[in-house]
């Protein structure tokens, strides 16, 4: 049992070194399909986190038409104010034209062009409101018509509606990476297929003796199912490594977001990172251990 | 030990290498198989270790009938037949003791068992000593003797040879077959392919004559003719 074992350890690692650069090949690409793997599952737990946070605090944006005079403004913030005192609103805040510029920087900023028509005469500044306990759809809709009615206001957007363009924008993350990671795995799984294929052609002659003094098939497939293991199982740790890199990064920058842009939720909580650190190395062990098992089947023939 | 039945083996439709054959070979028989090239030595031989199966008829090796043994028993088949062959199929890259080792190695024998039966095997075709060349470094019949001992190692029932002679020159060959003797005399049975009118007819053992994949002659202590 022990000279097998050896055997199988030697015969492993000689396949590295035949196969170095397919081998790196091969590495590479399921590291970086893990990687977009786990990155995938991040990202959606941090849009999780983002509209969970939401949910806490519903917020009400109301909008100003440009140019308003001051005393338009003061009409507004004692209509609100009378609220605040009512108890239908907890608290508000201005956003004057300076603060709505910053702000459409960040709302647009994937929309240049957009933000380009903005300038210091034409956008209209805002209110952020806070309203009091209820969340109730209805109320909130009832508050956002009352709000309409008054004059010199553009429009009233609801939190409601942005979670609602939030979880669009997931599903639309969550689907291209997924289709992205799937790829690049089917990728990785072919390289490690080619790769076992290549190292048991350059040993077939070993393998005719074998077969012809009575190995078993899976003595013979072994040592190569486990190149192919440890080649997923390298990628995979390559992956987790960088993986945790981006994520520290991420959270390091989401950090000094304004707490305005709402995006300062889209981080990974509770460790969940490490969860799918340890789906990355079994999905990578498993697909390397898949590929060189179905290619040593495969050429157990030759 | 070995017994054909009725036994026909196609390539193709026209390609026919053995028809009707029917053979019997008790366990201890030294058997030369002649016959002209592509009149179905070869096939024949790649019977008895099933790497060819035939359409019809069956082949018995140690009281199986290995045409239907299922895939994974094949192995337990082959760890009782010693093969040789005319190119030798060393491994280059290994030494003369790795190359025997790996016949040991492959099928799970524990190492103090191949650190001792290695050797003993070499000692007796006439190696000791040149344990850690390689098949580079040896002659055509010192080659063949390392092929011999891989063949030899797991105490086969029986060896099965396709012209090992082929590629010696006659005195080198001599040499193999006396080697071929002294294991069939430990009650390994041989079944050799051969073109060597002349070992055939000094060896006199029993001779299995094929033509164009047809039995024609099955002789005790035969000659080539
Ligand atoms: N793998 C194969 N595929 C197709 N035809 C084959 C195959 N192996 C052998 N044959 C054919 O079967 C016939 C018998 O071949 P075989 O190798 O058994 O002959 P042989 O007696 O060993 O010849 P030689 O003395 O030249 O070695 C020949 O016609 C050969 O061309
Ligand atoms: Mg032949």
């Amino acid at each position: 049992m022990f000279s097998r074992f050896t055997y199988t350890l030697r015969e492993t690692f000689a396949g590295f070194k035949r196969n170095i650069t397919l081998t790196a090949a091969a590495i590479i690409t399921s590291a970086i399909s893990l990687l977009i793997f786990g990155l995938t599952l991040l990202i959606q737990e941090g849009f999780d986190n983002l509209l969970q946070r939401w949910e806490g605090g519903v917020e009400m944006i109301v909008f100003v038409n440009a140019g308003t005079q001051p005393d338009g403004l003061e009409f507004i913030q004692s209509t609100l104010n009378e609220q605040v005192s009512v108890g239908t609103v907890a608290s508000f805040e201005y956003c004057d034209v300076v603060c709505s510029l910053a702000d459409a920087d960040r709302v647009l900023a994937g929309d240049p062009t957009t933000r380009k028509l903005l300038n210091e005469t034409n956008i209209p500044t805002l209110f952020k409101i806070v309203p009091a306990e209820s969340t109730e759809v209805a109320f909130l809709r009832g508050l956002k018509e009352s709000y309409q009615q008054l004059p010199s206001v553009h429009s009233v957007t609801l939190a409601e509606e942005q979670l609602d363009l939030i979880s669009r924008l997931q599903g639309f993350v969550s689907t291209y990476t997924t289709g992205l990671w799937i790829a690049l795995m089917l990728a990785s799984g072919l390289l490690i297929w080619n790769t076992i294929r290549t190292a048991m052609f350059a040993r077939r002659r070993e393998i005719e003796v074998m077969k012809l003094v009575g190995a078993t098939d899976w003595f013979i497939r072994i040592p190569f199912m486990l190149e192919g293991l440890i080649q997923g199982l390298l990628g995979a740790i390559g992956a987790v490594g960088i993986m945790q890199f981006v994520n520290w990064r991420w959270t390091q920058g989401v950090r000094d977001f304004p707490d305005s842009s709402g995006m300062t939720a889209l981080v990974v909580v509770d460790g969940y990172q490490w969860t799918v650190a340890i789906y990355i190395l079994l999905f990578g062990a498993l697909v390397g251990m898949i590929g060189s098992g179905i290619a040593a089947s495969r050429f157990l023939d030759v | 030990m070995i017994r054909l039945e009725n036994v026909t083996k196609s390539y193709s439709t026209e390609v026919v290498a053995l028809r009707d054959a029917s053979f019997d070979i008790a366990k201890g028989e030294f058997v030369f198989l002649v016959g002209p090239s592509g009149s179905g030595k070869s096939t024949m031989l790649r019977l008895l270790n099933r790497e060819e199966r035939p359409e019809r008829g069956a082949v018995w090796v140690a009281g199986r009938n290995i045409i239907d043994m299922p895939p994974s028993r094949v192995p337990h088949l082959r760890r009782n037949i010693g093969n040789i062959f005319q190119d030798y199929k060393l491994l280059s890259n290994k030494t003369v003791f790795e190359n025997v080792a790996f016949a040991q190695e492959v099928i799970g024998k524990p190492k103090h068992v191949i650190r001792q039966q290695v050797p003993a095997v070499l000692d007796l075709v006439g190696l000791a000593g040149k344990e850690d060349r390689f098949p580079h470094q040896l002659s055509g019949g010192e080659q063949q003797r390392v092929s011999v001992a891989r063949a030899f190692v797991n105490r086969p029932l029986i060896l099965i040879a396709d012209e090992p002679t082929g590629n010696l020159d006659p005195t080198t060959g001599e040499g193999i077959m006396r080697l071929l003797d002294r294991i069939n005399k430990t009650g390994t049975t041989v079944v050799m392919a051969t073109h060597d009118q002349r070992i055939v007819n000094t060896m006199r053992k029993r001779v299995i004559q094929l033509d164009r994949g047809v039995i024609v002659r099955d002789q005790a202590r035969g000659v080539y003719e």
